[in-house]
C-alpha cells in the first residue's frame, strides 16, 4: 500500500508535464547512459566464415534432435559486444562472437582504446565466454539479484555493433521479461529484439542494472549457434549477471565449465511420460560409478520429486561439471538414495567392435567369404585368412569358452554381430577353408578405430559375370534434374558397370561458387580412374546458394542419392558424403543427419565447429579428413579430428605436405579411395 | 483502501494518455490519410507488384523508394479511402534510394491531399536511440486496397551507417540509418514511414536488406533528412539530399556518381600469407624491398588490424579497402606485432610496373 501511495504521488508530479511515453523515453536514456561505460566493442580478424552447427547434449546426456542446426551459420564482418565484468580487465561475451575461432581478438572500450584480449575460458552450459584484456580502473555494472526479476517487466537490450565506433550510443531495443528460468533453468527469456547486433551485450532494466548477457539458445540444442534462427523474433535469452559474477573466479582459472551430466538414457523416448526409468548408463559416468542400472527408476532428485525425464532436466539443466547432486531411486522393490553424486563433463560411448576382416561381396552362398585379413587384428590373431568361409560365429567373455554358435547367413549378419560386442570380448567363427577343412578359430574384438589403411586385393566381388547382362541402365556422365525440375546433378556410372557387381556410391559437395559444369568436370576426371578400379559410382549435386550449401538442400542431396540407389547396384555400406570446404561442412552436417543412408564423410579443408553426435549402433559412420599442412584451418581441423576421436568414430586423417586450401594430391586421393574400399570391414 | 487507491492509480494513468497532446489511435488517425498504396511492375522473382508511399504535397506528389515497381507505364496509386489514381514517375536519386511519383490526370485536379511536409520536418533534430517510433506500411499487402496499412509500434535502436546488401550486391544507399527494432522492413513495406509518437515523420523504411555486419536481416528507415556528398565522375563533390528532391520535383537531375575503382589502389609493397579461405587473416609474408611498407618498419608475421580506423577482418576485405587510395596518400595502418597493437603512418605509392608474384594464390599490394 505504501508503495501504490509513492506511485501515485510521483505519477502526480509527472503528469504535469509529461506523457508516460516521454517519460519512459526519458528513463531508457538514463538507463543506457548509466551502462553505457562498461560495455565493449569487440572486434576480430581471421576465423571461419561459416560457423558449423551441431546439436549436442542435453543435461541427462541424451541427445535430441535441434531445431534446424544447419551445415553453418554465417558469421558477419562486424564487431560484436561485450560486457566488462572485472576492473582488472575480465569481460564477458556470448560464445557466438567467437564461435569462427578467429586469429586474433580486440576489444575497445567506450573511450575509444584498443586492447588485444585473451580467450580465457568459455561456460559451455551457458555459452558466454571470458576475455582479459591488459588494463585497470574499468567500470563494472551492477547487477539485478534473481529476486527482483519479474515477469511483465520492462527491459532493454544493448548491444556495441551498430553506429561505427566504441563511444558511439549502444543500440537498444525494448522489450519486458517474458519468462525466467529458461533452458532448463539457465536463462531469462526476452521479447526485445536479440541478434548478433546484441549477443553478449547486456540486457538491463530502467535503473541500468544489468539482468543478464544475451545469448542465442535453444531447449533443443546446444552450441555456439542453438538459437541463432530465431534472431530478431522476440524470442531472445540473457544470462544472469548475478550467475556469472558467481562463477567468475572459476573461469578465471582458465578452463572451460561444463555442463553436469549424469549419463543416462531412458527408457521412454516421451520426455513427459510418467516414469523416469534407467536404459543405459554410460561407461565410467556419474552414474555408472554411483552404480546406477539399467531399470532403475529415478524418483527425486536433490529431495525434489521428479515424474518425468523433463523435471529431471530442469533441476540438472543449471548444474556443472563436478557439482554435486542426490538421487532416490527405486530398484525392484527397494527405495534406494544415493548421495553426493559428482556429475560427468563428458561421457564415454562404447566403441564399435572390429574382428579385422574383409568379405566378398555379392556373395551369393551362405556364410562370408573373407577377402583380406587385416594386419595384427582379431582376425589375424585367430589365424583366419584370405579365402576361408565364415559359416558360424559366436561371442563370449572367455576366449576358453566361446563357441560358435550361429549360423552366419551373410555378411549383414556378422557385421550386426559384431556391432553390439563389447571390446575385449572374444569372437569364435567356424570356417571351411579353401582345402576343404572346415576349422573353429577365435580372437580378441577390437576397436574399429584402430585398422590400418592397408591396400587390399583387388578382387572383391563373387558376381557371377560369366554372360553378357541382359539391361545395362545409363553409364557415363549424365546430368539430371530434380523432382520439381528447378534443380539438377550430375551421375557419373564408370564405362565398366556391371548390375551384377555392387557399387560404392560417393556423393560430391562442392566448394561454394564450384559447381559449374566445368568444375564438376574436372573432379570427374580426377577421379574417372578411381571410380572404375574401386566400383564407385559418383553424383555431384549442385548448391544453387552463392556462399555455399544451405540445410533446405539436403533434400536435393537425398535425391540423388536415392536416383543412384534405385538406379544402379549400390553397396549401401559404401556410400559415402565427400566435400571441400562449406563443401565439407554440409558433408558432416547431412551424415549426422541420415544416419541410415550414410556410412562414410570424407571432408578437405573443412572443419565441425560444434560437438558430434553419438554414434548408433548399426549405422556405423567413418570419416576421412585431409587438410593441408599449410591451410590456414588446418588447427579446427585437427580439432574435427580430436572431437570425433573422442567420440569413437573410426577415421582417418591425411594431413598433405606444402598444401594451402587445396584438394588432395595423388596419394590422399590413392587413400581415400582405399579407405571407401574398406567400409564394409568386419 | 488499497483498492481505492489503485483505482485512482489508473484513473491516473488513464489521463496521461488524455492529458497528452493525442492518444495513439489519434496519432494514427491522422497519419493514415497522408499514406498510399503504389501498384506497379513486378510479382517475379519474389518481388512484390505492391509499396508503399507518403503525400508530401496537397497536388499528389508521392514520395517512395526507387524500386522495380515503376518499371510500367501502368502505376497506379491508391489512397487511404481506396480512391485510385494513376501515378508517373517524376524524380529518381538512386544514391538516395528515393523516388518521387506525382498522381493525378492533367483533367482531375487535386489540391486538397493531406500532407507531410517533408522540408520542414527535415529540420528537426535527430531522434535519439530509444525514442518510441510508429512505423506505417502497405507490408505483405495485408491492407486491402480500401484499408488504411499497416501500424507498427517499435524504438529507435541506432542511428548508425547502414551496411548494406541484397544478395551479393551492395546496398546503393551507404549514408546513416535509423536502425528500428520492430521488424519493419518487410515485402511492399518499403517506402512506407516511421514517425515518432506525435505522428511526426521521421523517415522513409527502406528495401529489404542484409546487414553485411552481423549477416542478419536488417529494419531500418533513411531520414527524411538524409543528405550525402557524393564524389562525381568529374572529381568534383555534389551534396545531395531527400529535401532538394522534393523541392526540386521535376526539375531534379540525378547525380552520376564517379565509379568506385578511381582510387587506383595504393601501394604498399606487401606480400601477404596464402590467400585460401574466405577468412585469411593479413598476416604480413614477406615485405618488398625498397617499398612503401619497408621503409614504414612493417615486418613479416605482423598482423593488419585496422586501415585508418576501419577494421580489416581478412586479406581480402583489406585488398578491396586499399583499392580506394590514390599513389602518395598517407595512411594510418595499425598492426598487431606479438602481443602489442602498434600504429603506423605509411604513405602509399604508385605500383611498380611489374609486381614479383610468388605464386598463383599469393597476392600482394
Amino acid at each position: 500500500m505504501g508503495t501504490t501511495l509513492f506511485l501515485l504521488g510521483v505519477l502526480e508530479i509527472m503528469l504535469g508535464q509529461n506523457t508516460l511515453e516521454e517519460l519512459q523515453e526519458k528513463a531508457i536514456q538514463g538507463a543506457v547512459q548509466r551502462v553505457s561505460p562498461t560495455l565493449v566493442q569487440i572486434e576480430t580478424t581471421g576465423g571461419t566464415e561459416v560457423i558449423s552447427a551441431g546439436g549436442g547434449a542435453g543435461a541427462t546426456g541424451k541427445r535430441r534432435p535441434g531445431p534446424a542446426a544447419g551445415p553453418g551459420v554465417r558469421k558477419g564482418s562486424g564487431p560484436t559486444t561485450g560486457v566488462i565484468v572485472s576492473a582488472d580487465g575480465y569481460v564477458i561475451s556470448s560464445a557466438f562472437n567467437f564461435a569462427n575461432k578467429p586469429t586474433s581478438i580486440i576489444v575497445s572500450t567506450m573511450d575509444n582504446k584498443r586492447y588485444i584480449a585473451k580467450v580465457v575460458a568459455t561456460d559451455q552450459s551457458r555459452m558466454v565466454t571470458l576475455l582479459k584484456i591488459d588494463t585497470t580502473n574499468l567500470p563494472i555494472p551492477e547487477a539485478l539479484p534473481a529476486s527482483k526479476m519479474e515477469v511483465g517487466q520492462t527491459v532493454i537490450a544493448l548491444g556495441r555493433t551498430l553506429g561505427g565506433s566504441p563511444g558511439s550510443p549502444p543500440s537498444v531495443s525494448m522489450g519486458i521479461i517474458s519468462a525466467l528460468g529458461r533452458i532448463w533453468g539457465r536463462a531469462i527469456q526476452t521479447d526485445a529484439k536479440i541478434s548478433p547486433v546484441n549477443y553478449g551485450g547486456p540486457l538491463i532494466d530502467l535503473q541500468g542494472n544489468v539482468l543478464g548477457i544475451l545469448v542465442p539458445a535453444s531447449p533443443q540444442a546446444d552450441g555456439e549457434t542453438a538459437g541463432f534462427e530465431w534472431y530478431d523474433s522476440g524470442i531472445g535469452f540473457a544470462i544472469p549477471l548475478d550467475h556469472i559474477y558467481g562463477i567468475l573466479p572459476k573461469l578465471k582459472l582458465g578452463k572451460d565449465m561444463r555442463k553436469g551430466l549424469l549419463g543416462i538414457t531412458m527408457q521412454n523416448k516421451d520426455m513427459y511420460a510418467d516414469e523416469v526409468v534407467i536404459n543405459s548408463v554410460a561407461p565410467n559416468s556419474a552414474a555408472f560409478k554411483a552404480g546406477l542400472k539399467v531399470a532403475d527408476k529415478i524418483i527425486a532428485i536433490d529431495g525434489k520429486k521428479v515424474e518425468s525425464h523433463a523435471q529431471l532436466m530442469h533441476q540438472l539443466g543449471p548444474k556443472y561439471e563436478g557439482d554435486m547432486v542426490s538421487l532416490t531411486i527405486v530398484r525392484g522393490k527397494d527405495e534406494i538414495k544415493l548421495e553426493k553424486i559428482e556429475l560427468s563433463g563428458s561421457l564415454e560411448s562404447p566403441p564399435l567392435g572390429f574382428f579385422g576382416i574383409l568379405p566378398m561381396r555379392d556373395d551369393p552362398t551362405k556364410g562370408v567369404q573373407v577377402r583380406y585379413v587385416f594386419p595384427e587384428s582379431g582376425a589375424a590373431k585367430a589365424g583366419i585368412k584370405a579365402g576361408d568361409r565364415i559359416l558360424k560365429a559366436g561371442i563370449g567373455p572367455d576366449i576358453t569358452k566361446v563357441t560358435a554358435v550361429a549360423e552366419v547367413a551373410n555378411r549383414d549378419a556378422l557385421s550386426t554381430l559384431l556391432s553390439t560386442a563389447i571390446i575385449g570380448s572374444f569372437l569364435a567363427v567356424e570356417v571351411k577353408r579353401e582345402d576343404g577343412t572346415t576349422v573353429t578359430l577365435k580372437g580378441p574384438i577390437g576397436q574399429a578405430t584402430s585398422f590400418l589403411p592397408e591396400k587390399p586385393p583387388e578382387k572383391s566381388s563373387l558376381a557371377k559375370l560369366d554372360k553378357e547382362p541382359e539391361k545395362k541402365p545409363e553409364i557415363g556422365t549424365i546430368k539430371k534434374q530434380n523432382a520439381a525440375g528447378d534443380r539438377n546433378y550430375w551421375v557419373s556410372v564408370p564405362i565398366s558397370y556391371d548390375p551384377r557387381t555392387s557399387y560404392g556410391l560417393m556423393v560430391w559437395l562442392h566448394p561454394a561458387g564450384k559447381g559449374k559444369d566445368k568444375d564438376l568436370d574436372d573432379l570427374f576426371s580426377i577421379w574417372d580412374q578411381y571410380c572404375a578400379e574401386y566400383k564407385i559410382i559418383m553424383v555431384a549435386p549442385r548448391s544453387d546458394a552463392e556462399l555455399g550449401w544451405t540445410p533446405g538442400e539436403s533434400d536435393l542431396i537425398i535425391e540423388s542419392i536415392r536416383h543412384a540407389t534405385e538406379n544402379y547396384n549400390i553397396d549401401r555400406k559404401r556410400v559415402v558424403v565427400h566435400g571441400m570446404g562449406t563443401g565439407g561442412q554440409m558433408a558432416f552436417y547431412l551424415a549426422f543427419q541420415q544416419r541410415e543412408m550414410i556410412r562414410g564423410v570424407a571432408a578437405v579443408g573443412a572443419s565441425l565447429g560444434a560437438t558430434p553426435k553419438e554414434r548408433v549402433a548399426n549405422q556405423p559412420l567413418s570419416f576421412f579428413l585431409a587438410v593441408g599442412d599449410k591451410d590456414p584451418i588446418r588447427e579446427t581441423v585437427l580439432d574435427t579430428a580430436k572431437k570425433l576421436l573422442g567420440f569413437q568414430y573410426p577415421l582417418i586423417l591425411r594431413e598433405m605436405k606444402d598444401m594451402g586450401h587445396q584438394y588432395f594430391n595423388s596419394i590422399t586421393l590413392d587413400t581415400m579411395a582405399t579407405w571407401i574400399d574398406l567400409l564394409d570391414r568386419i | 483502501m488499497t483498492f481505492l487507491l489503485q483505482a485512482s492509480l489508473f484513473a491516473a494513468l488513464a489521463a496521461s494518455f488524455q492529458a497528452g497532446e493525442m492518444s495513439l489511435n489519434d496519432v494514427v488517425q491522422k497519419v493514415n490519410p497522408k499514406m498510399v498504396k503504389i501498384y506497379g511492375s513486378g510479382g517475379f522473382k519474389g518481388l512484390p507488384a505492391y509499396g508503399t508511399g507518403v503525400l508530401v504535397s496537397p497536388n499528389g506528389y508521392v514520395l517512395t523508394v526507387a524500386n522495380h515497381l515503376m518499371e510500367t507505364t501502368d502505376l497506379r496509386v491508391h489512397l487511404y479511402d481506396g480512391t485510385r489514381l494513376p501515378a508517373k514517375l517524376v524524380a529518381m536519386e538512386p544514391e538516395l534510394d528515393i523516388a518521387l511519383l506525382k498522381i493525378g490526370t492533367d483533367k482531375s485536379k487535386i489540391d486538397d491531399l493531406p500532407f507531410y511536409d517533408i522540408v520542414a520536418a527535415a529540420k528537426a533534430p535527430l531522434a535519439n536511440p530509444g525514442t518510441a517510433v510508429l512505423a506505417f506500411s502497405n507490408q505483405f499487402q495485408i491492407a486491402s486496397r480500401d484499408e488504411p496499412v499497416s501500424v507498427m509500434k517499435g524504438t529507435i535502436a541506432a542511428y548508425a551507417r547502414l551496411f548494406g546488401r541484397i544478395g551479393i550486391f551492395e546496398a546503393p544507399y551507404s549514408g546513416n540509418v535509423y536502425v528500428v527494432d520492430a521488424i519493419t522492413n518487410n515485402p511492399g513495406a518499403a517506402g512506407g514511414i516511421i514517425t515518432n509518437r506525435m505522428g511526426d515523420i521521421i523517415g522513409i523504411i527502406g528495401k529489404e536488406l542484409r546487414n553485411e555486419q552481423t549477416n542478419t536481416w536488417i529494419n531500418y528507415a533513411v531520414p527524411v533528412n538524409a543528405e550525402l556528398e557524393v564524389k562525381l565522375a568529374d572529381g568534383s563533390t555534389k551534396k545531395i539530399s531527400i529535401t532538394n528532391l522534393i523541392e526540386k520535383k521535376e526539375a531534379y537531375k540525378p547525380v552520376t556518381k564517379a565509379s568506385k575503382s578511381t582510387g587506383g589502389g595504393g601501394y604498399l609493397g606487401i606480400v601477404y600469407v596464402p590467400n585460401v579461405v574466405d577468412r585469411t587473416p593479413p598476416y604480413i609474408e614477406y615485405v618488398e624491398p625498397g617499398s612503401p611498407a619497408q621503409k614504414a618498419g612493417l615486418l613479416p608475421d605482423d598482423l593488419i588490424v585496422y586501415v585508418d580506423g576501419l577494421p580489416v577482418v581478412s586479406v581480402n576485405s583489406l585488398l578491396e579497402l586499399m583499392q580506394k587510395y590514390r599513389p602518395q596518400e598517407r595512411i594510418q595502418l595499425e598492426i598487431r606485432r606479438g602481443d602489442k597493437l602498434q600504429t603506423i603512418s605509411i604513405q602509399v605509392e604508385a605500383p611498380p610496373k611489374a609486381v614479383p608474384s610468388k605464386g598463383p594464390e599469393t597476392k600482394g599490394n
